[in-house]
């Protein structure tokens, strides 16, 4: 495997100049099981980046570093840097309520809180801010329009959340990450209990995000990678085996396991 | 290189890879064929290249159906994705070649009737087995993986570019010495030229197997000129 100095060298000089995301010999444990091992990539900003690789390669976990969401369990934790405009995430002092404002997170299943449509964006909205009704209003239109969601709800924002099509709960999922203006919004296999119209109109919406957020996504879709990313990092077994342009990547990889694992002759 | 996880997907790779294979076979079969009829005004022969460009042209459009079939099922990536749309590619220029044969083919009867002097059935001759070895060498090097080799039989293209030079000047000479031959000569110069088109298209395989084979592209062409474009030397 080639050092992780070269592969982070290549992406930065070929993508966009500024990092957002800058993680550093990063290693991550479930108790004892060492689950991340040695991570060093960047992520550029206003820019999609792809995590893909087998279950269990350590993806979800990388993405769960970035907000920290992993402390809320026990005996997981992590060492190395991960650094937020030049910022150490992982420092203890680190305000974790601003942090997950900063990086907002969009899970498998479409989450939205059991309450009303209008009531799930304003919610996040007012542990941060106190807008006027007419400001809040206004607030919760445009993440609504930001997820493409607003005209297919604008007639029962006091529906409840849960009663959208799945398609429609991930977006409004988005809308509400989108509300509290994060710079960098986390998708863990935001498609994968969508069908196709509904992960397409996500695609769509990823593609208008990244005009203004920096985007990480991990997917066991392959071709989502390749749709939607810019940079694709392949993991296996908690490393990082390559990190490159994404249509590198696809067309050719540098790494036999790479090539292997998108190929689909992974043993 | 190890085996898809699912097995059916290397069957349809080989699949294709062995119509690739058969066309260039064919291909190389049409342009032997073609020039030998020429050369011994053999219309029996050239009748045969003449109908064997149809079984060409059924082999690259089945080729073309299972390409589609596997990008359309499979989503092939990267070296399969190379392979698949590399063949179509190749396909494409051996259905050329077939082209161009059967082109040759068809002016034996025209050349036949005029006879044509010995030194210059020895040109064209030798002009045809360099695309021969030409034709016979770019799949073996692809089917051996041998980069290198793929690169070198690109340079030598050259070779057959000189030949087609010294051919069209002879011509031009006989056609001067006596204007009778001047239209058994200008089926002999489109033979030539044809020849010569099928070494261009043995490049590009050259250069498209290479980049299935490596994922990256050989170097710009190679630096081309066309003799016959120039005056002639005054006679």
């Amino acid at each position: 495997m080639l050092s992780n100095e070269i592969i982070t060298a290549d992406v930065i000089n070929a993508a966009t100049p500024k990092t957002k995301i800058e993680v550093k010999n990063l290693n991550f444990y479930y108790g004892e099981s060492k689950a991340l091992k040695d991570i060093t990539l960047s992520l550029p900003e206003r820019s999609v980046t792809a995590f893909i690789g087998p279950s269990g390669c350590g993806k979800s976990t990388l993405l769960r570093v970035f907000n920290r969401i992993y402390e809320l369990y026990p005996k997981q934790r992590a060492d190395g840097e991960v650094r937020l405009d030049g910022e150490n995430i992982l420092d203890r002092s680190q305000d974790l309520n601003l942090l997950r404002t900063k990086i907002g997170m969009v899970f498998q299943k479409p989450t939205p809180f059991p309450m009303s449509i209008y009531e799930n964006i304003a919610f996040g909205i007012r542990l941060y801010e106190k807008l006027s009704k007419a400001e809040m209003d206004e607030r919760v239109e445009q993440a609504l329009k930001r997820a493409a969601l607003w005209t297919e709800v604008k007639d029962k924002l006091d529906a409840s959340g849960t009663s959208l099509s799945g398609g429609q709960q991930q977006r409004l999922c988005i809308a509400r990450t989108v509300a509290v203006k994060p710079e960098v919004i986390l998708l863990d296999e935001p498609c994968s209990a969508l069908d196709p119209l509904s992960t397409a109109r996500i695609e769509e919406l990823i593609d208008e995000l990244q005009a203004d957020y920096t985007i990480v996504i991990v997917t066991h879709n392959m071709q989502q990678a390749a749709r939607v990313s810019a940079q694709t990092a392949f993991m296996y077994l908690g490393e990082l085996i390559e990190f490159d342009k994404t249509e590198k990547i696809f067309t050719s990889p540098r790494e036999k396991r790479t090539q292997d694992y998108i190929t689909g002759r992974f043993g | 290189m190890a085996e898809h996880t699912v097995t059916s997907f290397d069957d349809d790779l080989a699949h294709i890879s062995r119509l690739v294979g058969a066309m260039a076979e064919l291909a190389g079969a049409m342009v032997g064929d073609a020039t030998r009829a020429l050369i011994e005004s053999d219309t029996g022969l050239a009748q045969r290249v003449v109908s064997d460009d149809a079984l060409m042209d059924a082999r690259q459009r089945e080729l073309d159906n299972r390409a589609i079939t596997v990008i359309a099922k499979r989503q092939p990536m990267a070296d399969d994705l190379r392979a698949v749309v590399g063949a179509i590619r190749m396909a494409g220029d051996l259905e050329r070649i077939g082209d161009l044969a059967k082109n040759i083919a068809k002016r034996v009867g025209a050349v036949g009737q005029s006879g044509m002097p010995r030194d210059l059935s020895h040109s064209i001759d030798a002009m045809a087995q360099l695309v021969l070895i030409q034709i016979r060498g770019v799949i073996e090097e692809y089917g051996a993986g041998d980069t290198a080799a793929l690169a070198r039989l690109r340079d030598d293209d050259e070779r057959i570019d000189v030949k087609y030079t010294s051919v069209f000047r002879e011509l031009l000479t006989y056609m001067m010495e006596d204007p009778r031959n001047i239209t058994a000569c200008t089926h002999l110069l489109f033979c030539a030229k044809n020849l010569e088109r099928i070494g261009d298209h043995v490049t590009n395989i050259a250069e498209n197997a290479y980049y299935v084979l490596t994922g990256e592209q050989l170097p710009a062409a190679r630096p081309k000129t066309d003799e016959t474009a120039m005056p002639a030397p005054a006679a």
